[in-house]
């Protein structure tokens, strides 16, 4: 098998709801980057990533000039076996993980269908079936944010992800935590999360005044130094995301003790393959693991449920169901939630059937 | 005073000779240098130049600097350039990490506030020294002989500063360094730089085996956890260079005392404004520098040559000269030369070279606001 073809389309997606968050990030239409690698018998591996702007060190526009630069190592090489191409991807193109994510999605789809089983199975077999989703309640007035806290209740939510720091009003984000916790009542998991917008003094100043609650917080700061610094002050656990982005940082936010549970957003890493690295690393230091990406629909969505399938149950904190923030779908088939969790599909590979009629024509084609 | 446009070339500079980078990572006969020309409503021009390594060097190649640059146009046009902090936090706002897309409007940003103030980059940045800057030789790794030949060949141009390329075959490199240093003259000055090629063993085995030699090596492992490592089973001089990206590695390196040496080259840490800050964290700690583009024309080599010149002569180790390399030139007799060894700056307005706009061909891409 070699691959014959790369398409690549740039998808705008739409939140159902604009998403706020600290220093004034936001997520209301984000362009999702969808890849296609097809192969001279046939196949087609599918792969997606959608960096939100202004946030990670990833934008969707830089995708298409690196899978240019990524093609003459992939136009005319056997995609099984993902990480010995991934291995010559990073030799040919240092860093842009997140460019590579979607190459990296692909190839694990196509191997997947070759062996004619699940991603799941590949990825160190099925663990669970129903995975835990997290609600993420977007920076707004606490009172407005306690009422959505509900609302995912009723439809069987039980971790939510609370925004904080969109109007830098330390006190505003006590009143969101307290609400919500409220709101939830006692047993489901609430965290704070600054997506890096505090400074430890702000974050700290929330943290002891909730430190009676049941809460966690998540990346208040921009370094792993002032976040560990945040977590001893406050005795609350933490959750990293923005600082955790390589075994190295892992290992980092272990050693300060700061690293309760961490995002393993596959583009941060570089897709499935280094993510499931990272994965078993986590495992081993004890840190529970969002299985999720910065972005995304089907595609990422079910690349995601793969791994969080694979994945010990006692170190899933949960998973993220993207594409139902979004429209459109880009897979008719992709999996929805169902009572606050999700299955990841059955199918050979990805399991996911994307559209390739209404992605209309490429905005990019390398053969 | 705003930015009015902003005109993005791309022109491919030739090597006289293929490189081949150490530890097997690919070849290249071409250099993909993008040059951004930045126009305000003063009349005002400014340039700036950035020309990766080739791609496979470090995470930077062409194609992301202009896809970068597409992106960040619509918030660097309006600003005034003279105020480059704030050119810097809309880029760094708009655009996280991706320093090397950004260094090139950098370095346009200066040149125009150089030049509304009638004073050089080197006096903007703090003030010219007197000294001009040794240019590094680049010296390939090979036979011994063959190695001692080319460094005989730079001797004979006037270079006092050589960065002799190891990291390969570990007892090889033992002989080739006891080689270099027993013919190197008393006024001169090698730098062993290994291009992360050695792991932490191979490292360790080198640097103590040339213990008595009093040499500095450049970049012996992949990371600065690495050389940390190396750091307490060896006792030779470090210099960082492809781990030292941002402030917070300077600051560990200078803290933790990892390295001795910082080699700044301004694309790979995002242009004049920050390459300071990693500056003044280095003249705070006592540790001495290198100053070099990652690669380019003359432009690159000028911008470089107007930071290395505001450092003082005793911390100023050598700079480098690409534009030697290179079959084409962009700027004829323009610009920061090689002068019996030395790159120097005057303290003409701004950057003080412009290309040959003609030679860029037609802009690639032209942004307007």
């Amino acid at each position: 098998m070699r691959i014959s073809r790369i398409s690549l389309w740039l998808v705008p997606l739409t939140s159902h709801e604009a998403y706020y968050m600290a220093a004034g990030k936001a997520c209301d239409t984000v362009e999702t980057v969808v890849i296609a690698l097809d192969t001279d018998d046939g196949r087609t591996g599918w792969g997606e990533v959608c960096p939100i702007p202004h946030y990670l060190p990833a934008y969707s526009r830089g995708v298409a000039p690196a899978v240019t630069e990524l093609s003459s190592v992939l136009l005319g090489t056997d995609p099984i076996g993902p990480e010995a191409v991934t291995a010559r991807m990073e030799a040919w193109l240092p860093g842009h993980p997140y460019a590579k994510s979607a190459v990296d999605i692909a190839l694990w789809d196509l191997l997947g269908q070759a062996a004619g089983l699940p991603l799941y199975a590949l990825l160190g077999g099925q663990r669970a079936n129903e995975l835990p989703l997290y609600y993420s309640i977007t920076c707004i007035a606490p009172d407005e944010m306690a009422r959505i806290a509900l609302e995912a209740q009723n439809a069987g939510i039980e971790q939510f992800q609370v925004k904080l720091g969109a109007d830098a009003n330390w006190e505003a984000d006590v009143a969101r935590l307290v609400q919500v916790r409220e709101a939830v009542g006692l047993g489901p998991l609430v965290y704070g999360d600054w997506n890096c917008g505090s400074t430890s003094l702000e974050a700290t100043r929330v943290g002891r005044a909730v430190r009676d609650l049941d809460v966690m917080l998540e990346q208040p700061c921009a370094s792993i130094d002032d976040c560990a610094r945040v977590r001893s002050a406050t005795g609350l656990p933490m959750k990293l995301d923005e600082n955790a982005h390589d075994m190295a940082s892992l290992l980092e936010g272990h050693r300060l003790g700061c690293m309760d549970a961490v995002a393993v957003k596959l583009s941060k890493f570089g897709g499935l393959s280094a993510a499931r690295r990272v994965r078993d690393l986590c495992a081993h230091l004890g840190a529970k693991m969002c299985v999720e990406d910065t972005w995304g629909s089907d595609i990422t969505t079910a690349a995601c449920l793969h791994l969080g399938a694979s994945t010990d149950p006692n170190y899933v904190l949960n998973v993220c169901d993207l594409s139902g923030y979004v429209a459109p779908r880009l897979a008719p088939d992709g999996p929805v939630r169902q009572n606050g969790t999700i299955a990841p599909p059955e199918g050979p590979g990805l399991g996911v059937t994307p559209d390739r009629a209404a992605l209309g024509a490429p905005d990019l084609i390398l053969d | 005073m705003k930015i009015t446009r902003l005109s993005v070339f791309h022109k491919n500079l030739p090597l006289k000779d293929p490189y081949w980078l150490s530890g097997g990572r690919l070849r290249f006969d071409v250099l993909d240098a993008t040059f951004v020309k930045v126009e305000t409503d003063t009349g005002l021009v400014g340039w700036g130049e950035g020309t990766p390594w080739g791609h496979t060097y470090v995470p930077a190649y062409g194609p992301g600097i202009r896809a970068g640059l597409q992106i960040m146009a619509p918030v660097i046009l309006g600003l005034d350039p003279r105020k480059t902090g704030l050119v810097e936090r809309a880029m760094d706002t708009c655009l996280p990490g991706h320093l090397y897309a950004k260094s090139p409007v950098d370095m346009a940003c200066w040149d125009i506030a150089g030049q509304a103030a009638g004073i050089s980059i080197a006096d903007m940045l703090g003030g010219r020294h007197p000294e001009g800057t040794w240019i590094a030789s680049s010296v390939s790794s090979g036979a011994p002989d063959y190695m001692m030949g080319i460094v005989q060949t730079y001797r004979d141009l006037g270079y006092r500063v050589h960065s002799v390329k190891v990291g390969g075959d570990i007892e090889a490199d033992i002989t080739r360094i006891r080689h270099l240093e027993e013919q190197r003259l008393p006024d001169e000055r090698i730098l062993y730089d290994v291009n992360r090629a050695w792991t932490r063993r191979e490292a360790s085995i080198v640097m103590n085996a040339v213990g008595d030699l009093g040499i500095t090596v450049e970049q012996p492992c992949e990371s600065l956890d690495d050389i940390a490592a190396l750091r307490s089973v060896t006792t030779a001089p470090i210099s960082v260079d492809e781990s030292l990206v941002t402030l917070q590695d300077a600051a560990r390196i200078a803290r933790d005392g990892i390295a001795d040496v910082f080699n700044i080259k301004l694309n790979r840490v995002g242009g004049l404004t920050k390459a300071c800050r990693i500056r003044d964290m280095a003249l705070a700690h006592g540790i001495q520098m290198y100053i070099m583009a990652t690669g380019g024309s003359v432009l690159a080599d000028t911008e470089a040559a107007h930071l290395a010149q505001t450092i003082p002569a005793e911390f100023r180790l050598g700079g480098w000269s690409c534009q030697e390399m290179l079959t084409v030139d962009v700027a004829p007799g323009r610009g920061a030369r090689n002068i019996d060894g030395q790159l120097s700056v005057t303290d003409a307005p701004g950057l003080d070279v412009a290309p040959d706009e003609d030679s860029l061909g037609a802009p690639i891409a032209v942004y307007e606001g």
